[in-house]
């Protein structure tokens, strides 16, 4: 399978919130840094839980690849767009059930043998708190009247 | 700040290369603040998207993107006049053979004037950002797209509003 293929299978399960699947597709030491969240750590941990609070947190998550590309050491480099309504908290927003759209870039670097074996995360947290009703960076619990 | 570009891969093609060196000469250039050679590294009608750039007011939202020599060339402008020592470390850098180039960067300054919504009390910033390039054959960037987080870069400088 191509690092592309994988990339593509990667983004088709978070949209399904099958995480256990995406663990699948990790080297059992494969990391995660998901910059805007300043956690990097193990994909089984770190990677995991991310996903999963998503996925609860946004049931109706939809994942678009907008481009995606592979470089010379193997590397997918993905923007893409996830889109959904909050149904739960996340990342400590209380639910105001808004609408989201968020576009984000992702890295994932795919070893010979067809295993993922780190993931690198980029995205605009300013961005998601507009989107989830939050006024102050202080405050990101105190959501919007 | 100085340049730590790591190259990833071996078996490099000439393409890959040369678009590895454009995106290089672009940060080189970004970190002496020399905005004109920033532009002259660029096609004509490249493309330019900044992601986190939005800009909410009563009527409409102004986005960071549209073109390098009218919306890139204004923003960095701007950001140098705010943060007059602005200065860049390339991370890493991976290409392909179609001139796609993805660049790891640790940008940081001190401000020196308000920049948008962030009132300036002297603070000093340093923020990753993650850029995607396209290079043409002839060795031009005719796209960047950038990411990076506005949160920690509103907290570095003490501004604590989303808006």
């Amino acid at each position: 399978m191509s690092a592309r293929s994988l990339a593509e299978e990667f983004f088709a399960h978070m949209e399904a919130g099958e995480v256990d699947e995406i663990l699948g597709m990790m080297t059992p030491e494969a990391t995660v840094s998901l910059v805007p969240l300043s956690r990097h750590g193990p994909m089984a941990t770190d990677g995991a839980s991310y996903l999963r609070e998503l996925s609860r947190s946004f049931p109706d998550l939809l994942v678009r690849v907008r481009r995606l590309f592979v470089t010379g050491d193997n590397t997918a480099a993905a923007e893409i767009t996830i889109d959904g309504t909050q149904a739960g908290a996340f990342l400590a927003v209380a639910n105001q059930e808004k609408h989201v759209d968020l576009d984000q870039a992702w890295m994932l670097m795919v070893t010979p043998d067809d295993r993922v074996s780190a993931v690198i995360a980029y995205w605009d947290q300013n961005q998601l708190y507009r989107r989830l009703g939050v006024k102050r960076l202080d405050k990101v619990t105190i959501t919007a009247e | 700040m100085t340049t730590g570009a790591r190259r990833a891969g071996t078996g490099v093609t000439p393409r890959e290369s040369d678009a590895a060196a454009a995106v290089l000469a672009f940060f080189d250039a970004y970190r002496v603040r020399d905005v004109e050679r920033m532009v002259d590294l660029c096609t004509d009608g490249a493309g330019f998207r900044y992601v986190p750039f939005e800009v909410w007011g009563r009527q409409r939202v102004v986005y960071g993107e549209g073109k390098v020599r009218t919306v890139g060339k204004v923003i960095w402008t701007a950001l140098i006049d705010a943060f007059p020592d602005l200065a860049n470390a390339v991370t890493s850098l991976r290409a392909d053979a179609d001139g796609n180039v993805a660049a790891e960067a640790v940008i940081g300054g001190t401000q020196a004037r308000a920049f948008g919504i962030i009132a300036c009390v002297g603070g000093r910033y340093e923020l990753p950002h993650l850029f995607l390039f396209h290079v043409t054959g002839d060795g031009l960037i005719d796209d960047i797209v950038a990411y990076w987080d506005d949160v920690a870069w509103k907290k570095q400088l003490g501004c604590l509003e989303v808006d």
